[in-house]
């Protein structure tokens, strides 16, 4: 085998250590194992030929995660009647604290969830919640870097994710009232 | 330091200052406020550990191997092609 190339080094170097996020989260985007696995492939395959295009020593996980991104909106999503009649401007009222702040303040009933459980109450999420979610609270980037991501606003960003972490914790408290992790709040 | 803000907004902001996503004289505000107002710093514990959980729990996940070696395979190829 020919010696790699000095970008073929970097770019193992530098793409190859966020297979692992990029699984994760074609995992979340497309529901299905076989298709991540494609998808990753494809995200990879794409990476390299365009690796001229990223700047050494920056945030190589957001770029990568932007290829998957896009080639999951252009290649993988099923192209469905859209929209949704879902109201993605509402507003959940209240927080989940305030029904647990009497019996479960520090939340507790969290770490009795199972991982699948978790998993499954993230993939329930409208597809506009649930990846800005993955992309921030699980993979950690940072609000401007999904708004660039996703061609969106930050602000648009940030109510996305105001309302998918409401949503997503009236799920996990119903989960865990259901298994009796916790009780129902009186009334 | 005057007081800038209230209880309601600064759950409004909770999730945003512990990502640290606020602008740092928002980010002192709701410091300031949270080192005041018990209910509102119970409530940051429990936002916490709603992080935290989702961070480990659902960030663990891993590629497969057999996967791996694939992705593997078509980048030497691809490099030998050139």
């Amino acid at each position: 085998m020919a010696e790699p190339s000095t970008a073929g080094r970097s770019f193992d170097a530098e793409a190859l250590p966020h297979l692992d996020a990029l699984y994760r989260v074609a995992l979340r985007l497309t529901g299905d194992p076989s298709q991540a696995e494609d998808l990753v492939q494809d995200t990879m395959l794409k990476a390299y030929r365009a690796w001229r295009q990223y700047r050494p020593g920056t945030n190589a996980k957001g770029w990568l995660l932007t290829i998957l991104r896009n080639t999951f909106i252009n290649d993988y999503r099923r192209r469905k009647l859209e929209p949704v009649a879902m109201d993605l401007e509402a507003v959940e009222p209240h927080a989940l604290y305030r029904a647990v702040e009497e019996t479960d303040p520090e939340g507790a009933f969290f770490s009795k969830i199972v991982d699948a459980k978790v998993l499954e109450a993230i993939d329930a999420l409208a597809p506009e919640f649930r990846e800005v979610l993955v992309l921030s609270d699980i993979e950690g980037m940072r609000y401007a870097e999904i708004a660039e991501t996703l061609q969106v606003p930050v602000g648009t960003v940030k109510s996305r994710l105001f309302r998918a972490r409401r949503q997503l914790q009236t799920a996990l408290y119903a989960h865990a009232v259901e298994m009796g992790y916790i009780k129902p709040r009186e009334g | 330091m005057p007081e800038h803000i209230n209880c309601a907004e600064a759950e409004a902001r909770l999730l945003d200052y512990l990502k640290r996503e606020l602008t740092p004289e928002v980010a002192a505000e709701m410091k300031a406020h949270l080192e005041k107002c018990r209910p509102c710093f119970k409530q940051a514990v429990f936002e916490e550990n709603f992080l935290l959980m989702l961070e480990t729990r659902a960030g663990r996940g891993t590629c497969p191997g057999k996967l791996r070696k694939r992705i593997l395979d078509l980048l030497r190829a691809e490099a030998e092609r050139g």
